[in-house]
């Protein structure tokens, strides 16, 4: 029996909640603290990448059809970043590495379409509130099983969706009317820059560098961020609203999100390191009743 | 700023039809050989315009 095995075959049911809490903070902060580089260089490559396209299509130095699969690479790969900055795992303020954080989160949320405040306001009330339907703001996510979830992803970037109007309510509690004004800004130069581009004879171009890779990197992080660890069946509390779960394309494939409930635990935690950190903490998921799938 | 932001989001999909997927069907019509470039806009706009209404009107697309 190898050493992880023996670790993850442990019996904790046993200890009390505050030896369990004691022994989980001791895991989390053995993995957390450092600056994730890795995720650094991930963020800066990925939008230098993506910038690089529209040259290189318009000067026909590559065609269309592959800037637009790396386009769909490249903003696929956006949001991972950006989350870490959300939780400030790169640099907590105050610290050396906090202007660092903020750049990365700042300069590479608007391929997104969304400024960097907004997402993370909403994604920590998604933390405070996960699962609850009327307070998290990604409860729209929520779906019956896979293709339904594709589906609801779609009808949810629509311009009468609920979601529209969960993020507004999200905003307004927590008092950040402002960043509504700035979404707007960020909407209105998206469309502006994609209108230029069309009536500028490049319409084609606009559509697979950026809206249709955008459509589709959306669907997939809807699903493998928000649907895939907290839907179907999954309820609200600490140790309750999301699951360690496997996936059919893997712990890549699905963004590093077999190991979700790690992150809900201990949200400074660098995405590289919740597979090491799950792996330790799973006699005490075990202990908690967790949903562990693996 | 509700009542702005209300409008917008009203008229923000006419904008796109308009401004948007107009020309981008009218260059698609161009790339397949489709129609003389008058022809293709004039498409474009109906598609393009008639679609972004309704989703104005409705709030969807699809």
């Amino acid at each position: 029996m190898s050493a992880s095995q023996q670790m993850t075959a442990v019996d904790l049911t046993g200890l009390s909640n505050a030896e369990l809490v004691r022994l989980e903070r001791q895991i989390a902060q053995k993995h957390s603290g450092m600056v994730p580089w890795g995720i650094v260089a991930w963020a800066f490559a990925n939008l230098l990448c993506w910038l690089a396209l529209w040259p290189l299509v318009f000067l026909e130095v590559i065609p269309l059809w592959l800037g637009f699969v790396i386009a769909s690479l490249n903003i696929s790969l956006v949001y991972l970043p950006t989350h870490e900055a959300q939780h400030h795992i790169i640099g907590r303020p105050g610290t050396r590495w906090h202007w660092l954080n903020e750049l990365v989160g700042h300069a590479t949320s608007w391929m997104f379409l969304y400024p960097f405040e907004v997402l993370r306001v909403t994604h920590l009330d998604h933390h405070r509130f996960s699962n609850n339907p009327d307070l998290d703001p990604d409860i729209t996510n929520h779906a019956d099983g896979p293709l339904s979830a594709i589906w609801v992803s779609i009808q949810q970037r629509q311009p009468g969706a609920k979601r529209v109007g969960d993020y507004l309510g999200c905003l307004a509690r927590s008092k950040r009317e402002d960043l509504i004004r700035l979404t707007l800004v960020y909407r209105l130069a998206y469309f502006g820059i994609l209108i230029a581009l069309a009536w500028t004879g490049h319409a084609l171009e606009a559509f697979f560098l950026w809206w249709l890779p955008y459509q589709i990197a959306a669907t997939y992080t809807n699903f493998f961020l928000s649907y895939a660890p907290h839907s179907p069946g999954m309820q609200e509390g600490r140790y309750r609203d999301t699951k360690n779960w496997r996936s059919k394309v893997g712990n890549i494939g699905s963004m590093g999100m077999q190991f979700h409930i790690v992150h809900h635990l201990h949200p400074y935690i660098p995405l590289t390191r919740t597979p090491a950190a799950y792996w330790e903490m799973r006699p005490i998921l075990v202990a908690r009743g967790c949903k562990l799938e693996m | 700023m509700e009542a702005t932001l209300k409008y917008l989001t009203r008229i923000l999909p006419l904008v796109f039809g308009i401004g948007f997927l107009a020309p981008l069907f009218a260059q698609a019509m161009a790339v397949a050989g489709l129609l003389d470039p008058e022809q293709r806009l004039a498409v474009g706009l109906a598609v393009g315009g008639g679609w972004g209404l309704l989703a104005s009107i409705t709030g969807r697309w699809i």
